[in-house]
């Protein structure tokens, strides 16, 4: 479950989310889209905490945002899978260990870690880069890492902020797909993205964001 | 917790040139604190004995009957501060005073009494070694009947006193001072490797980590090389030991006698630890999550 109640955003006089209201139920898939610049990005940090709102509330699955304090906002991270728009992987880490660590934030045992991780890395078709670095991988395997990190701990809610843009139409699709069956064993998702191609014919609810203002609703 | 370590260990590996520098830098100042250690510890072996060896002289008066003697005697036997007491008798004073002249002993020639008194000297037990008490006790035994003086190094007492309280004052600052600066060392370590790091950090708040899970590589860190640091500076110091026992002690035979306080083997590692950690703790402070 996602709620923003007039929730708006300011970096120092430039007004980059105005006035929004979303209310997503637990379980529900969502698109959300707009122009570069139209504040889709700073709308997911608001979800996570990488942003504070200066007015309005956000409640996620049952924490009130607004009222929590410091030491519960890892908590509330851990219950959020968040594929980055710049992926955000650890260069010193190789790919395995980058995904292996959301599980291991959690205090997930090692054993089990393995698995999952193993299991993640095959959903994303990338298990033969286990070993490899980050910065020897494509744009496109970064991205995939990325999502896999995002999706290995099974989070409540998913949140993901272009999570195809260096994917070729083919590979977006798979993950979409995968997208989709994640939310029909119950996760809640939110996928930010100016490519109608993902959720034309998807059936979800698209909310059309511009000029950080919410300006419309449609179904894909 | 298995995988802080693993994480605290590449680094260690990762940013060897740093790490390398500090752990050289706590092994040597550890060392000093090691000597330091090592010739106080020698210095209490020698002067602990000093105190057994000061002792009191008790003159009695001319002509005292056995039965005076013996009250004396008794009387001394009973005190609190006393370790140990010998009578010497006006005979054994003079035999005494004769071997000590040897060859100039005509000075006592003619002398047809005996006009040494018979006295007893008294050791003190260890506590009671200093001018304060040593002036006290002489004063309540020179008042007994059949006392007629006594006689003590007044400032043997106050030096064997005075040497052990500065020598423990000395080696405290010197101490403090080393490990002050090992915390230093190790907090500008992990100072720099935390902001080398930083970007990682941001990533692991964002991904939900607890500051506990982000620190703990770093306190580890900062613990191994204050651990190998102690290693190195305990190395070092036993290098010196044997250096100067078994080297410069043909020279200087008295060398030989030096010991190595065992515990060092121990102590120096844990405190390199513990400083270590603590260093690393106030580099890392509160993280803003
Ligand atoms: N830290 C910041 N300080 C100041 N302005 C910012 C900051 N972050 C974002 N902005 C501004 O807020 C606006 C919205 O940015 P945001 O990243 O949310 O857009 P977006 O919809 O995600 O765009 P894109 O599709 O290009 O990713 C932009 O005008 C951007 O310049
Ligand atoms: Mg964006």
């Amino acid at each position: 479950m996602i709620i923003f109640q007039n929730v708006s955003k300011y970096y120092d006089f430039h007004t980059v989310l105005r006035n929004i209201n979303i209310s997503i139920q637990k379980g529900e898939m969502a698109f959300l889209t707009g122009p570069s610049g139209a504040g889709k990005s700073t709308l997911l940090k608001l979800m996570y905490m990488a942003e504070i709102p200066d007015e309005g509330n956000i409640l996620i699955e049952d924490l009130d945002i607004g009222s929590m304090k410091m030491s519960q906002i890892p908590l509330l991270r851990r219950n959020i899978g968040v594929v980055f728009q710049d992926f955000k992987l650890i260069r010193n880490l190789n790919i395995f260990d980058n995904v292996a660590l959301a599980l291991r934030i959690r205090g997930v045992a090692e054993k089990e870690t393995k698995a999952l991780t193993s299991e993640a890395l095959k959903k994303v078709n990338l298990r033969h880069l286990a070993d490899s670095y980050p910065k020897s991988l494509s744009g496109g395997e970064q991205q995939r890492i990325s999502i896999a990190r995002a999706i290995v701990a099974e989070p409540l809610v998913l949140l993901a902020d272009e999570p195809t843009g260096n994917l070729d139409p083919g590979t977006a699709l798979d993950i979409i797909r995968l997208f989709r069956d994640l939310n029909s064993q119950g996760t809640t998702i939110m996928i930010a993205t100016h490519n109608r191609e993902l959720f034309r014919g998807t059936g979800k609810r698209v909310l059309k964001l511009d000029g950080g203002s919410l300006v419309g609703e449609e179904l894909g | 917790m298995s995988y802080s370590f693993k994480v605290a260990f590449k680094s260690l590996y990762r940013e060897k040139w740093i790490n390398l520098l500090s752990i050289f830098t706590v092994g040597s100042s550890l060392l000093i604190i090691t000597l330091t250690v090592f010739f106080l510890y020698n210095l209490e072996l020698i002067t602990g004995h000093l105190p057994e060896r000061f002792s009191m002289m008790i003159y009695l008066k001319d002509n005292l009957a056995q039965e005076e003697v013996q009250n004396v005697l008794s009387t001394l036997r009973k005190r609190p501060d006393v370790a140990k007491l010998k009578y010497i008798s006006k005979d054994e004073a003079l035999k005494e005073l004769k071997e000590t002249l040897h060859d100039t002993n005509y000075i006592l020639e003619g002398l047809d009494d005996n006009p040494l008194a018979a006295s007893f000297e008294m050791r003190l037990k260890k506590d009671f070694v200093n001018a304060a008490s040593a002036a006290k006790i002489a004063g309540e035994i020179k008042k007994m009947p059949g006392i007629d003086s006594v006689y003590y190094g007044e400032k043997i007492a106050e030096a064997i006193n005075l040497l052990k309280r500065s020598v423990e004052n000395i080696s405290l600052i010197i101490f403090l001072t080393i490990a002050l600066g090992v915390v230093f060392v190790t907090y500008s370590t992990v100072k720099i490797l935390f902001y080398r790091r930083k970007e990682e950090i941001e990533i692991l708040k964002l991904l939900g980590a607890t500051g506990g899970f982000i620190r703990a590589p770093f306190l580890i860190e900062g613990g191994a090389i204050g651990l190998m640091g102690g290693v190195l500076g305990t190395i070092g110091a036993f290098a010196f030991y044997i250096a100067v026992t078994y080297r410069l002690s043909i020279v200087i035979p008295i060398l030989k006698t030096l010991v190595f306080p065992p515990g060092l083997l121990i102590a120096l590692p844990l405190t390199g630890i513990i400083l270590g950690i603590i260093g690393s703790a106030i580099a890392i402070g509160r993280l803003r999550l």
